[in-house]
């Protein structure tokens, strides 16, 4: 619904609020990002396409590399492509989207160490449906913000 | 342009504070006067003002269905059959109800409201599920990561539940977490004192309420707990048990355990505990225990890392691995088994157990855990 949102739509208004209803909110979400929901979702849709990308290209290679850990590792490092050292957690229970659609996520935790750079990520199951279904990587300052340009490049998607 | 998104944006602010206002109004001020509540065909009936959603209406009324998303219509878990009286479908319920679901009637009792006389059906076991207040009677970290939270029941001071169940936990607004919210916690103590309640909690990046568990929750606070529930737990059969668990997923195994030391059970059965060092095992002691309590029982701990420098001579790998070599070695046939933790191990265990022959009506674990 919001993944190329032209203004503030009444849903964007009340995902908003289910992301800040605090400042201090420990999901994060919005982090202390002061623009509204609709400028964070322009700016950053702005900057994958100007890497020649897509929402879809960026969060498949998440998703990719989650599944292929999962299965792999069952909670412990595992290697992947030979590219990125990643450990996945993940506590029982879900957790809904904030954008307020059907739905339940799993509580996981993805850790991925480039293994080229040593830069180290994080993102959860939750991130990766977020950045596919509404081109949403988060306010600045939320523990779970990807930074589209470092994350193409994290990905090998873009040239670092 | 910038005038016409500007002009958008202040309309579509505008229609959400309607839908808001509209919302509170139907409740408020459309009244609906009082509405009763049939339940399990007159099993019991509730007399309540109506306009709200079902699942509060039967909460405020001492009937607690299950819900892991507070009533957002998200979760899929609040399911009821609504015989009469619940109106249309919503399409925000369809995704969550199959075809056989959507046949006999069954809804989200989140998303039904209580406009008129309804007749609902249950499973008989909710009307088991209390809301209980406790007092933490202790507090002890068991790992890095663990926490043991002892309560001691206040009111009601008992809790009638089958070793395996689970409990929710109300958490209050803290700083940080504005909004309470209720999570679900397995019971580790065993059934021989239904006046206290012991949990394991596993601190969670950025969780609401295991934040609060591990940084504020103190002893002597008095907390609120709804339970218990679940459909795990202990067959009454001969089958021997294969139990395999992660983390604090050896809350609710440890309480069957408990459970048939009290029965003095000579039942067979092997537990497999999976971490990843020495540094996250625990209630090792109890276990060791309940090896002399009970003859046909045996606990393996298998580490997947064991530091250089470190001494270990039991078992190493995945939590799979050594129970992948006694049923290469026996076979599944007629054994059971019991599962508790991590999604993914569950997942990689539930799909061996049935590789080798353990017919999935004989594989326990909590669904949505
Ligand atoms: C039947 C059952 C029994 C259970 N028993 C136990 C038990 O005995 N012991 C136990 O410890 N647990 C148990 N659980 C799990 C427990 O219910 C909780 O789910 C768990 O403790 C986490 O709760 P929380 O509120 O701390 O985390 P939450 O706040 O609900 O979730 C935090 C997680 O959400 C995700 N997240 C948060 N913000 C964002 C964001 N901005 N972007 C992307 N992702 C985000 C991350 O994965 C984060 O780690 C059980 C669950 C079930 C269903
Ligand atoms: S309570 Fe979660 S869908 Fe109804
Ligand atoms: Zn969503």
């Amino acid at each position: 619904m919001t993944r190329f949102p032209l203004f503030q739509s009444p849903a964007l208004d009340a995902a908003e609020l289910a992301m800040r209803p605090t400042a201090d909110f420990r999901h994060g979400y919005l982090g202390n990002d002061p623009r509204k929901l609709v400028e964070i979702l322009q700016a950053d849709l702005a900057r994958v396409k100007a890497l020649g990308l897509t929402h879809e290209d960026l969060a498949g290679r998440l998703a990719r590399i989650t599944v292929e850990a999962t299965s792999t590792g069952m909670g412990n490092a595992v290697v992947v492509d030979g590219a990125w050292e990643v450990s996945v957690t993940a506590a029982r229970g879900v957790l809904p989207c904030p954008f307020g659609h059907p739905g339940v996520f799993p509580k996981t935790e993805v850790r991925a160490r480039n293994l080229k750079t040593g830069k180290e990520i994080i993102w959860t199951d939750l991130s990766v449906h977020m950045i596919h279904a509404h081109g949403f990587y988060q306010g600045q300052g939320s523990p779970y913000r990807l930074d589209p340009g470092e994350l193409a490049v994290f990905l090998g998607l873009a040239p670092g | 342009m910038i005038e016409i998104l500007v002009g958008l944006a202040a309309m579509s602010g505008l229609t959400a504070v309607l839908a808001a206002l509209l919302e509170a109004a139907d409740f408020w001020f459309l009244d609906y006067g009082e509405v009763v509540v049939s339940i399990n065909e007159g099993e019991k009936e509730i007399t309540a003002k109506g306009g709200g959603k079902l699942l509060d209406l039967l909460a405020d009324n001492g009937i607690f269905i299950p819900s892991a998303c507070g009533g957002r219509g998200s979760c899929g878990l609040c399911k009821v059959r609504v015989l009469s009286g619940g109106g249309m479908v919503l399409p925000t319920e369809t995704p969550y109800l199959s075809p056989e679901e959507a046949k006999d009637n069954t809804r989200l009792s989140c998303q039904v409201k209580a406009r008129n006389d309804l007749a609902i059906r249950i499973p008989s076991e909710y009307f088991n599920i209390k809301r209980f207040k406790a007092r933490v009677e202790s507090l002890a970290n068991l790992t890095e990561t663990n926490r043991e939270v002892r309560m001691k029941l206040l009111d009601p001071t008992e809790m009638n539940f089958k070793p395996g169940q689970y409990v929710q936990l109300l958490v209050p607004p803290y700083k940080g977490s504005p909004e309470s919210v209720s999570r679900a916690y397995s019971i580790a103590s065993g059934p021989e004192d239904k006046s206290s309640v012991s949990l394991v909690i596993t601190r969670v990046p950025q969780g609401l309420a295991t934040t609060w568990v591990h940084d504020i929750l103190a002893e002597g606070d008095e907390i609120e707990l709804s339970g218990p529930y679940g459909k795990f737990h202990l067959r009454d059969t001969d089958a021997e048990m294969i139990m395999v668990a992660t983390g604090s997923g050896l809350a609710p195994i440890l309480s069957i355990l408990l459970q048939m030391a009290l029965a003095k059970s000579h039942r067979k059965a092997t537990l497999y505990f999976g971490t990843k060092t020495t540094g996250d095992l625990f209630y090792t002691d109890q276990l060791k225990e309940l090896e002399g309590r009970l003859p046909g029982f045996r606990f393996v701990p298998v580490l997947s890392n064991v530091p250089e420098g470190e001494t270990w001579d039991g078992e190493t790998g995945m939590v799979t691995d050594p129970i992948k070599r006694k049923l290469e070695k026996e076979g599944g046939e007629g054994k059971e088994a019991y599962l508790c933790g991590n999604p993914f191990m569950i997942n990689a265990a539930v799909k061996m157990f049935m590789e080798y022959g353990i017919s999935e009506d004989k594989i326990f674990y909590d669904k949505f855990g």
